[in-house]
């Protein structure tokens, strides 16, 4: 086999020329392969730190509560005695917080927007700090009753700055508008789509807002240490508020606003818990990841193709030239098995050593792109929510794509392969060409 | 081993004929040669161009496959097996030199040498590489061990597809024209290593020629013409038969 082994790579270093433009091919592809793994993974990861932090959490137990048929409000009534089960039945948790949800028009002395409101007890959100960064005032002016933060772009809509007042209406459950007026506390940087049609005020002024009770909330939003454990921890909840008695709606993996039509249709009252996780709440624009996900799995199949092409005619080629050599090699004794194999090594080598140096170019543009913080146009930003390009290199997805492309260009070269092996000894030996 | 095993023939050919279809003209190669080869002869194939040298020497090499006749080669009869078994038979059992040296230029002298006893799988590590050195000693090419073809001249390069020819011990060599491109001082120590591996190791040899200086060094001479067997002679009358054929012309 080592000799087999040998030929091959031999050959490839004999035809110096074709060997670097079929192997740049490939490394080519190999560095696209990974550099759109990078983009997104790097969007998954911003958008998993980014949208978690300000839309859900990693896991969320919320719900609704109907006092009629027809009216539900999105709220969890005695979140404490919830949030201490949870505490106890979910040892994956780094941390817990309660956010109060709600939807509002806020009224500049200038302009108005729909958003929704988040009731957040900022002290207690250490991922908030992480992910914000403040361009005006502080975060801690959240600890203020009646204050709110704006991202810039709506503060910029709204013609407002910090310690400006801006009135919140919101529809209650009576039908009646109850408002509030409230103080800029902060303008945060925006962090795309999120910032958008998002703002936050401490969590008992959306209390007062809506008039509810200090033991209710929007949702309890769950932060696990590891982000993979979120299934587990989705499922092991379902079953423990079950046993504990609390009535669960089934699962429906939308974010919860999309599901008011719905629960209204139905005829319960009271209320249902709903176990969701991040995806399920954000998955109105996880589409950008499945779109671009796609969009790199036809980018690949395509270059494949073409590769795939090249491989096959720089084979018939080699094939075409070593025609004499492989009917001598079957003369003295070589199975048609062992052709086929020495073909085999060569299209192997070729694409391990390409996908190798493919892999190694796109581990650098994705590590240079990252550290130089590319910024991108405001487009853009609003769908990576990021106002930069961030990559982020898994070893395994890069290992993955290196195996899979090796993989295919060897599964390529059977066709040819095999064609060379089939040569009868006589006929090769005597080829001219 | 009893005399009457050690009689039979290592090559018998009964009857054969190859046709070659060129488009759709057929043309017959061989037309019902018989020829019997027993080990240890040191056999020349003589006649001009075209007259079926290399035809039969590719039936009997298991290369290619008659049209009809029988060809049997250390007692099988190769119409019977399948290729894998020809395969086998090849490996094991023939060796083969070829006009132009046909060998693996990507690899060097002793890796060529010892690639059919790769393909073998018989030897470990250590006895493949005393066979492959014994054998690059024997044909002068010791110290050119390491070179690649490329590196070595004509007769060289012709000595190296001798030891690998050698090197499985086959019971049969096959030569197609092994001087034709070589010089004529090349071209006989070529004959000479050949004449003396068949003494000293008993392998049968079969090499086509028309050089009559090369057909002087065989045990006999199978002469051909025109894809037909003509007679098989000793060299000293097949040089006179060469020689009255050339003044009749």
């Amino acid at each position: 086999m080592f000799q087999l082994f040998l030929i091959a790579f031999r050959n490839l270093g004999t035809h110096r020329r074709r060997t670097l433009l079929l192997g740049g091919a490939i490394a080519g592809v190999t560095a696209l392969l990974v550099i759109l793994m990078g983009l997104s993974t790097g969007m998954k990861e911003t958008m998993l730190r980014s949208a978690t932090t300000l839309a859900t959490g990693h896991v969320n137990v919320g719900g609704f509560y109907k006092v009629t048929a027809g009216q539900a409000a999105p709220v969890v009534t005695a979140f404490p005695k919830i949030l201490e089960l949870v505490r106890k039945e979910v040892p994956e948790l780094d941390y817990a917080v309660q956010r109060g949800r709600g939807w509002a028009k806020i009224v500049s002395e200038s302009s108005s927007l729909q958003v929704g409101v988040g009731g957040i007890d900022v002290k207690d959100e250490p991922g908030f700090r992480q992910v914000l960064q403040i361009h005006e005032g502080t975060l801690d002016g959240l600890d203020e009753q009646n204050t709110v933060l704006l991202f810039e772009k709506q503060a910029k809509k709204l013609q407002v700055k910090v310690g400006d007042t801006i009135t919140i209406s919101a529809p209650t459950m009576r039908g009646t508008n109850n408002t509030v007026d409230v103080r800029v506390a902060a303008i945060a940087t925006d962090v795309g789509l999120m910032s958008d049609f998002n703002i936050f005020v401490p969590s008992n002024t959306l209390r007062s807002l809506y008039q509810l009770r200090d033991d209710t909330t929007g949702a309890l939003y769950l932060y696990l240490k590891d982000v993979s454990q979120v299934p587990q921890v989705q499922a092991r909840l379902r079953t423990v508020l079950a046993d504990a008695g609390h009535q669960l709606m089934d699962n429906d993996p939308r974010a919860f606003w999309m599901k008011f039509e719905v629960v209204n249709r139905e005829a319960w009252t009271g209320q249902k818990l709903d176990i969701t996780n991040w995806e399920d709440e954000l998955s109105f624009i996880t589409w950008t990841l499945t779109a671009l996900n796609g969009l790199t799995g036809i980018l690949i199949f395509v270059l494949l193709v073409i590769i795939g092409v090249g491989i096959m005619n720089t084979l018939w080629i080699a094939i075409r030239e070593r025609t004499r050599e492989i009917g001598t090699l079957r003369a003295i004794g070589m199975q048609r098995t062992r052709v086929v194999v020495m073909f085999l090594f060569e299209a192997m080598t070729l694409g391990a050593l390409g996908t190798l140096a493919g892999a190694l170019v796109g581990l650098a543009v994705c590590l240079g792109v990252d550290s130089a913080h590319v910024g991108v146009p405001e487009a853009v930003a609003m769908f990576i929510m990021s106002d930069r390009l961030h990559l982020v290199v898994n070893a395994g997805s890069v290992v993955g794509a290196m195996v899979f492309i090796t993989a295919c260009t060897t599964l390529i070269s059977l066709i040819p392969s095999f064609l060379a092996a089939r040569l009868k000894p006589v006929t090769a030996m005597h080829h001219i060409g | 081993m009893n005399a009457a095993v050690a009689q039979s023939p290592i090559v018998s050919i009964t009857n054969v004929t190859k046709d070659y279809t060129l488009g759709k003209v057929v043309v017959p190669a061989l037309r019902g040669v018989d020829l019997q080869v027993h080990p240890g002869e040191f056999i020349s194939i003589a006649g001009p161009s075209g007259s079926g040298k290399t035809t039969l020497l590719n039936l009997i090499g298991c290369v290619d496959t008659a049209t009809s006749g029988v060809v049997s080669v250390a007692g099988q009869d190769t119409k019977q097996l399948t290729e894998r078994q020809l395969t086998h038979l090849r490996l094991h059992t023939i060796g083969f030199i070829f006009q132009s040296f046909n060998l693996v230029s990507v690899l060097s002298v002793f890796q060529n040498v010892e690639f059919p006893l790769l393909l073998q799988r018989k030897l470990d590590k250590n006895q493949r590489k005393e066979r492959v050195n014994q054998l690059l000693e024997q044909v002068g090419l010791a110290d050119h061990a390491k070179h690649r073809p490329n590196e070595l001249s004509g007769g060289q390069r012709q000595r190296v597809a001798v030891a690998r020819a050698l090197v499985t011990r086959p019971q049969l060599v096959l030569a197609d024209e092994p001087t034709a491109n070589l010089d004529s001082v090349t071209g006989q120590n070529i004959i000479d290593l050949m004449k003396e591996l068949n003494q000293k190791e008993g392998t049968t040899f079969i090499f086509s020629t028309h050089d009559a200086k090369v057909m002087s060094h065989a045990n006999a001479v199978v002469r051909l013409a025109d894809g037909k067997f003509l007679d098989r002679l000793t060299p000293s009358e097949a040089k006179r038969a060469m020689a009255a054929g050339a003044e009749g012309h």
